[in-house]
């Protein structure tokens, strides 16, 4: 793909001048109904934009703290898809979940529009230029006063110019926040290594050992964490051991090779007698770990060096694990190896501790504030409902927000001035230690009422103060940019073609905070601990109005559209719950009712909570309707999406820190009561157990490299012969131009349907997909690609159900298996088939997309040929000549076929999954499919003729590699390789030969074109491998 | 038609089987029938009451259907991975339910049984509007389906056929034939009694309706040589109609892949199934009928008595099926088919499968008694428990297959809507408001045959010791059920 980047900036770039035509027809083009509209052509077109070819813009992701390069991909003026950028040093081209979906935050249907001033008890809408003057006239009022300024937490220059406009007022610094971010790791790596993240090499390691520091999760920057852990798997023979140590076995957990499991707190022992600090008796008795266990572990770490170990605990002693953590890494000759202080991930300096947000909501609420600005955070959500944030705002004179969302904390404010999105304004990232990631709008503002971005919107407001005004002279924000960028417009436009470039950004001052004793956590009373943890989907909530994070199912526990109590099989029994009980969780500072979901990965003594739901508005809303909405209705409560859906667990935690100031989240004690009500998890796990199908296969490295030991496959799914080459498929001779061709067996004398010289090339390519079990962690990044790429609707929303005497529930399509992910993740389990509290358990990721079958069972049982065989090896789906009967998806033994059960892509309709703007974010180049008819993951099909129209518009051939499906661009584990298996130069066909590839359901003679690579365990030196089924 | 079997002893004992003299020893004469025949024919108040509510229970699917086009089939009860509900569930119900009536009217024929006469028409009636319900569901079910001419093979400037792989289209091909065949060969049986009606009816209009109907009925040896050759014919015609719908029905799932759904012994099985059904729904609707048109001494016990032994011999055949289905699975060493059947009846849906097995095998034991089996409440209820079990014996075939397949992460299980009741209710409602409209338009006994199996008014018999002449004369009827005289 290319990168065109004009060489100024974005005045260049005013497209988007489509008269005529209402903005909900064009991009809702390919719906069944759409009312008729006039499209007029650009009387002069804007400079490189081409229609119905994409322009790539290089930026900065700003969704998380971590700052990962991002490549807009836009389409006539619009950013429909967000990329990872190749050149960025922490992503390299790889991207999150929750990094794509940022598309869905720049067109969230329930994004202010505009500037909006509180009229007594309601809102009411004021221009940009009555908004600034406003604003001016707020900070007028409030000097000499103290301030509160709540920014989110970002690297880049930003914080830089913010610090120093409201020096200029006569202001205190900002405060830069992130309440997902470990307080405790970024501490003991300050005092340890003197950065607050040092860079982390996994594939340097020969033994990992994670203290609840889950980097696949949440935990630091985790795309770049997932890529080289992804890397250190592959090597396969050579690849660290992962041991993690906790009471809940998260997303990491679940990675790594073996858990040893303890109790909430128990943590620390465990890292002081890995340190040789404790005895490994003492640690087993405190921490309630398997002594075995804690010792071979000891030993192991004695002989293998370089170890990795990280911590990212949230309990009351955070700190002191971090820092032992910090001691075993220095025995294990890790400092220098494996972590990295020279290449540290600066994108994490200059955070706030969140006990200085309790310290300013502590003068809030004394009253001694006179203006509170907020941009981008949401306390009232995400800190302790203890905290009373609220009441603390409340006492504030004047309350100025700056976020883009009806939030908790925005509809206390006074005036809501909103920011443009990370993808409508500019700025920079040092995301490592002397490189800058460059952020650039990738498009327009979607709403013209927005006048500018935050910084924008600052320089007006100095403007209107002649002392202060005298500070900056730029006219905007992106002037000032430019003119404090190292080299000038010049160099900026040299830079943002790649989106990076080396430099550094002033070292960021924290604002000096008194040094602060960890606060405990009063004694509670309860029989579990209660462990709250950051989702892996929507962070600390702030992914929450964004539908394809809600309809994600999280890769634990398979859940979305709901959060959930964790509780160990056992204690389920003794308590007399199952899966989907509502259990009421109670704490001396509240209760929250959810739904059990019976994990084995939790301690028996623990239950646990993901933070992220519970968005509640302050005031009451009318249940959204989607018929009667219009958009002037403000969505208090998150938006849409977010609102009333399920708890926050916040709301039973006490106001407790750690020594590094941070939140505890874990370690208070609460008590579980049934309540007698149940619902169906909205989830798409059916069994979690394989049944001995050999759908996701794993050997352990002793296997692997003693093939000949490993006793015969009995698994039905294992290879009983050699692929055949270019993994063809004897029945679909004819489509791949075999019957007919003179070098066919039967000297093309019998001619098949399909011509085996088709000009296009076709027959002589077998589209096909490799996928390694050894990379993949579960993560799920290619399901959300998947769905921006190819316009899947969310379908989880309560409204989305039919209309008549039909449950309104969020999640109930879901709950009954009408998701729509053409690629899934499937979370299987091996091991512990008893239910007893054990570690021996394992888990298996295997993502399960259309496997393009040679001999696909739903193509001949299609009645009206809407499903065939194309050339080169697809199994195609015609949308037009589907009349619905479901039979392909009957017959598909892979059950990868969602049927549109609703009119999804119906505007008029109350299922609609896209609600302007959101309608935006669709893909020109995929229909978005009507009611009634069958959808399946077509190998990204708009994608292989995109580039062979290129090759063929350059007149060559499809070079090796040249492009992929989204779901393995976005992999950050690189274990999805899309390619041509019958050309032995593509890396596809390369990999379908390794020795641990195998083919699902293979006895069934389906000649799939999706080729797993088998998974490969590292058990512990003398341990029971677990039971494999 | 005449039978050869023993007459009726004079000690009270009752035999099951007619006289040779005596096929049905309530009627007398040609005119008897024709004016009870015909008689039957005038609308009373509960007709219209029974009308009523079907129109209704029709409405009520329409509406429904009306709904479900609107909303999408989301509004049913689907969850994937179970794409076929209720929906097809019905329709293989009602095609089944159309088996009996050609196996009645044309299998029987060719056997010569006797106890066919009497309630054929209603059957034959039954199968053609069976046919109607079940063919409305394919269409039903489908997520598009104002689309559904596309199964069609239509000459279209595309040049796109539907796939002549796909069992969907064979199943187009076999409903429409049945339905044409049988059609026709209810039709051309009513030609004689059309004729009967025409002479009979007053109204003009109504006459001239029978006039054209009757296709000029003369009642002459000719038409009659012509119409029992072409009678003939077509009962050859529709006997293969019988085995080959079912079977290609069947093959909608014995073609798929799905554990359950893939096996050898469907088409037999199926077909045994739908007399079985069928016959269940011909006791369903006669039972009720011979009371409410007093034709008891049409509709014998004696014939009752013999379907129900038909229906006690399929049901067996059904019972031997599954057994075979296990027996395969077991053997199979398939261990996807292994567990399915497990779950099938001991795991998900025991309920359902043990309905099924109860209904289909159990209860229609009872008719080892021949006290039950001439016993029309019991035949009624056992009549029931039959289409129930039926319905669900088709609800175990599709829905666990499907919630069971291949891959666990997608296993699933499935409940009905409203929507689904909806359209259910609508299908009977569809079928019975058909049928009521026919019984009241049309004679429900094939006034022909019934008069074949008297002895001619020409011919006198023989007197001589314990004869019965005098019960020749006009209006004698024995309200008995057994027909014996006093």
């Amino acid at each position: 793909m290319s990168q065109d980047t004009p060489k100024s900036g974005v005045k260049r770039r005013e497209f988007l001048k489509v008269l005529g035509a209402s903005s909900a027809a064009i991009a809702a083009a390919g719906c069944a109904r759409e009312p008729s509209g006039k499209l007029m052509p650009y009387l002069v077109s804007p400079d490189e934009t081409v229609p119905g070819v994409s322009n790539y813009y290089a930026t900065t992701c700003r969704e998380c703290a971590a700052s990962c390069g991002l490549i807009a991909e836009t389409r006539d003026g619009r950013v429909i898809k967000l990329e990872g950028n190749p050149e960025h040093p922490l992503n390299r081209g790889a991207i999150c979940v929750r990094g794509q979906a940022g598309v869905q935050g720049l067109y969230n249907p329930d994004r202010f529009r505009g500037p909006l001033a509180r009229d007594g008890n309601t809102w009411k809408e004021i221009t940009w230029n009555d908004a600034l003057t406003r604003l001016s006239q707020a900070v007028a009022a409030a000097r000499g006063k103290q301030s509160v300024f709540l920014n989110q937490h970002e690297s880049g220059s930003f914080s830089t110019f913010l610090d120093a406009w409201l020096a200029s007022f006569g202001f205190a610094p900002h405060l830069s926040v992130d309440f997902e971010a470990n307080a405790a790791t970024i501490e003991a790596n300050r005092r340890t290594y003197g950065v607050a993240w040092p860079g982390l090499s996994f594939q340097d390691a020969k033994l990992i050992i994670s203290f609840g520091a889950d980097f696949l999760d949440s935990w630091g920057a985790s795309v770049a964490h997932q890529l080289d852990f992804a890397d250190a798997r592959a090597k396969l023979d050579g690849a660290p051991r992962m041991v993690y140590i906790g009471p809940r076995r998260s997303l990491t957990g679940l990675n790594a090779d073996e858990w040893i499991a303890c109790k909430p707190g128990g943590e620390l022992v465990i890292a002081n007698a890995l340190a040789g600090k404790a005895t490994i008796s003492q640690a087993a008795a405190e921490s309630g770990a398997d002594a075995a266990a804690l010792q071979r572990l000891a030993s192991e770490l004695a002989s293998s060096k370089p170890v990795l170990a990280l911590a990212g605990t949230t309990g009351p002693d955070a700190l002191e694990v971090a820092l032992a953590v910090a001691a075993i890494n220095q025995g294990g000759g890790a400092v220098g190896v494996t972590i990295k202080p020279a290449e540290a991930i600066t994108a994490f300096e200059g955070m706030a501790r969140p006990d200085q947000v309790l310290t300013a909501v502590e003068q809030m609420r004394s009253g001694a504030v006179g203006i509170l600005f907020v941009r981008g955070v949401n306390p009232v959500h995400s800190l302790p409902k203890a905290a009373n944030v609220a009441d603390a705002i409340k006492k504030v004179g004047i309350k100025v927000s700056f976020s883009s969302y009806p939030d908790e904390t925005t509809e206390l404010c006074d005036l809501i001035i909103p920011d443009l999105h990370a993808l409508e304004s500019w700025g920079d990232a040092e995301p490592v230690k002397g490189t800058l990631s460059l952020q650039q709008p990738g498009m327009d503002p979607v709403f013209p009422t927005i006048g500018g971005s935050t910084g924008d919107a600052l320089i007006t407001v100095a403007k209107k103060d002649a002392a202060v005004g005298a500070k900056y002279p730029a006219a905007d924000y992106r002037t000032w940019f430019i003119s404090n960028f190292a080299g000038g417009a010049q160099a900026l436009a040299a830079a943002l073609p790649k989106g990076v470039v080396a430099g550094t950004l002033p070292a960021r001052t924290v604002p000096a905070a008194a040094p602060m004793a960890a606060k405990p956590a009063p004694a509670s009373q309860g029989d579990f601990f209660l462990i709250t943890y950051p989702s892996v989907s929507l962070g600390d909530g702030r992914g929450a109005n964004k539908p394809w994070l809600q309809e994600l199912p999280d890769p634990v526990t398979k859940v979305c559209w709901t959060s959930w109590v964790e509780v160990h099989p056992e204690t389920a029994q003794r308590l007399g719950v199952d899966r989907g009980d509502i259990v009421e969780v109670k704490t001396a500072n509240g209760s929250v009712k959810a739904p059990v979901f019976v994990y084995m990965g939790v301690h028996k003594d623990a239950i646990a909570m993901p933070l992220g739901w519970g968005h509640r508005a302050a005031a009451p809303v009318p249940t959204f309707n989607p018929m009667k909405h219009k958009i002037t209705d403000l969505q208090w409560g998150y938006g849409r999406y977010a609102r009333d859906l399920s708890v926050n667990p916040l709301d039973l935690l006490p106001v407790a820190t750690d020594g590094a100031g941070d939140v505890v989240l874990t370690v208070t004690k609460a008590s579980v009561s049934k309540t007698g009500d149940n619902m169906i998890l909205p989830s798409n796990e059916g069994s979690a157990r394989q049944h001995g199908r050999g759908i996701a296969q794993a050997v352990t490295v002793d296997e692997l490299n003693h093939p000949q030991e490993r006793e015969k496959e009995e698994l039905p799914g294992d290879a009983s012969h050699a692929f055949l080459p270019g993994l063809r498929s004897p029945v679909a001779a004819d489509a791949q131009g075999e019957l007919g061709a003179p070098t066919a067996a039967d000297h093309g004398t019998y001619k098949g349907l399909y011509d085996p010289n088709d000009p296009r090339g076709m027959t002589k390519r077998r589209w096909a997909m490799t996928v390694d079990l050894a990379r993949c962690t579960g993560c799920s990044a290619c399901v959300t690609a998947c769905y921006a790429e190819n316009n899947i609707p969310t379908v989880g929303a309560f409204w989305q159900n039919a209309t008549y005497w039909a449950d309104q529930k969020p999640g109930f399509n879901i709950a009954r298996g009408r998701e729509m992910n053409w690629i899934r993740l499937e979370r299987y389990f091996e091991g512990n088939l008893d239910g007893k509290f054990g570690v021996d358990f394992e888990a298996r990721f295997v993502p399960m997309l259309c496997q393009h079958c040679g001999n696909a069972p739903c193509e001949p049982v299609c009645p009206v040929y809407a499903t065939y065989h194309s050339p080169d090896g697809l199994n195609v789906q015609v949308y037009n000549r589907c009349v619905g009967t479901r039979y392909c998806s009957n017959n598909c033994p892979y059950k990868v076929r969602y049927f549109n059960w609703f009119g999804y892509g119906e505007p008029d309709r109350k299922q609609y999954a896209f609600p302007e703007p959101l309608d935006w974010q669709l893909n020109p180049d995929v229909t978005v499919r009507g009611k009634g008819v069958m959808e399946k993951c077509s190998f990204c099909v708009q994608r292989i003729r995109e580039a062979e129209n290129r090759a063929a518009l350059e007149h060559r051939d499809v070079k090796v590699d040249e492009f992929t499906t989204a779901c393995a661009q976005a992999c950050p584990s690189r274990a999805i390789t899309f390619g041509d298996a019958a050309d032995p130069n593509w890396s596809v066909a390369q990999l379908a030969k390794d020795r641990r590839a195998y083919h699902v359901f293979e006895e069934l003679n389906t000649y799939t074109a999706v080729v797993y690579l088998r998974k490969v365990n590292h058990p512990a030196a003398g341990a029971a491998a677990p039971a494999a089924n | 038609m005449a039978t050869t079997a023993a007459p009726v002893l004079p000690d009270g004992h009752r035999p099951n089987v007619p006289s040779a003299a005596r096929r049905f020893p309530g009627i007398g004469s040609y005119e008897q029938v024709d004016r009870e025949i015909a008689g039957t024919l005038s609308p009373t108040l509960g007709w219209f009451a029974a009308l009523g509510i079907a129109i209704l229970c029709m409405l009520v699917g329409a509406t429904t259907w009306t709904y479900q086009i609107h909303e999408g089939l989301g509004a049913a009860g689907y969850q994937p991975p179970v794409m076929w509900g209720v929906y097809i569930v019905t329709f293989v119900f009602w095609v089944g339910i159309g088996h009996a009536g050609t196996l009645i009217s044309a299998i029987l024929y060719l056997f010569r049984a006797g106890f066919r006469t009497s309630i054929y028409r209603v059957s034959e009636a039954m199968t053609v509007f069976a046919v109607m319900t079940a063919g409305l569901f394919p269409i039903l079910h489908l997520g598009r389906p104002w689309k559904f001419f596309y199964l069609i093979p239509y000459p279209n400037w595309r040049l796109i056929w539907p796939n002549p792989k796909s069992p969907l289209v064979w199943d187009v091909f076999a409903s429409l034939t049945y339905l044409t065949i049988s059609s026709t060969f209810l039709y051309v049986g009513l030609i004689p009694d059309i004729a009967i009606l025409r002479d009979r009816e007053k109204n003009p209009i109504r006459k001239a309706i029978f006039a054209q109907l009757a296709l000029g009925w003369r009642n002459s040896d000719r038409e009659w040589r012509h119409f029992t050759r072409a009678y003939l014919f077509l009962a050859a015609f529709a006997t293969p109609l019988v085995l080959s719908v079912h079977s290609v029905v069947s093959f909608d799932f014995a073609m798929a892949l799905s554990p359950g759904w893939h096996a050898t012994i469907f088409p037999p099985y199926f077909v045994a199934g739908a007399i079985f059904s069928g016959i269940g729904m011909v006791f369903t609707i006669v039972i009720p009928l011979r009371k409410a048109f007093k034709l008891e001494h049409y509709i014998t016990l004696n014939d009752l008595d013999a379907a129900a032994k038909l229906c006690l011999f399929t049901s067996m055949v059904v019972g031997l099926a599954y057994v075979t289905e296990f027996q395969v699975a077991w053997m199979s060493g398939n261990n996807f088919e292994q567990d399915y059947f497990w779950n099938r009846v001991f795991g998900q849906w025991a309920w359902a499968a043990w309905i099924m097995l109860i209904c289909n095998c159990v209860v229609p034991l009872s008719l080892f008694s021949q006290k039950l089996r001439r016993n029309t409440k019991w035949l009624f209820f056992l009549s029931l428990t039959t289409n129930l079990g039926m319905w669900f014996e088709r609800f175990v075939i599709v829905e666990p297959s499907l919630s069971h397949e291949f891959e666990p992460w997608q296993w699933g299980t499935y409940r009905p809507t409203w929507v689904d009741y909806g359209i259910l209710l609508g299908s009977f409602g569809w079928f019975f408001m058909w049928f009521l409209l026919f019984i009241k338009q049309l004679p429900v006994m094939a006034m022909s045959e019934v008069k074949e199996t008297l002895q001619p008014r020409l011919r006198v018999a023989h007197a001589h010791a314990g004869d019965v002449d005098h019960d020749l004369t006009e209006g004698t009827v024995y309200p008995d059920d057994t027909g014996a005289p006093h």
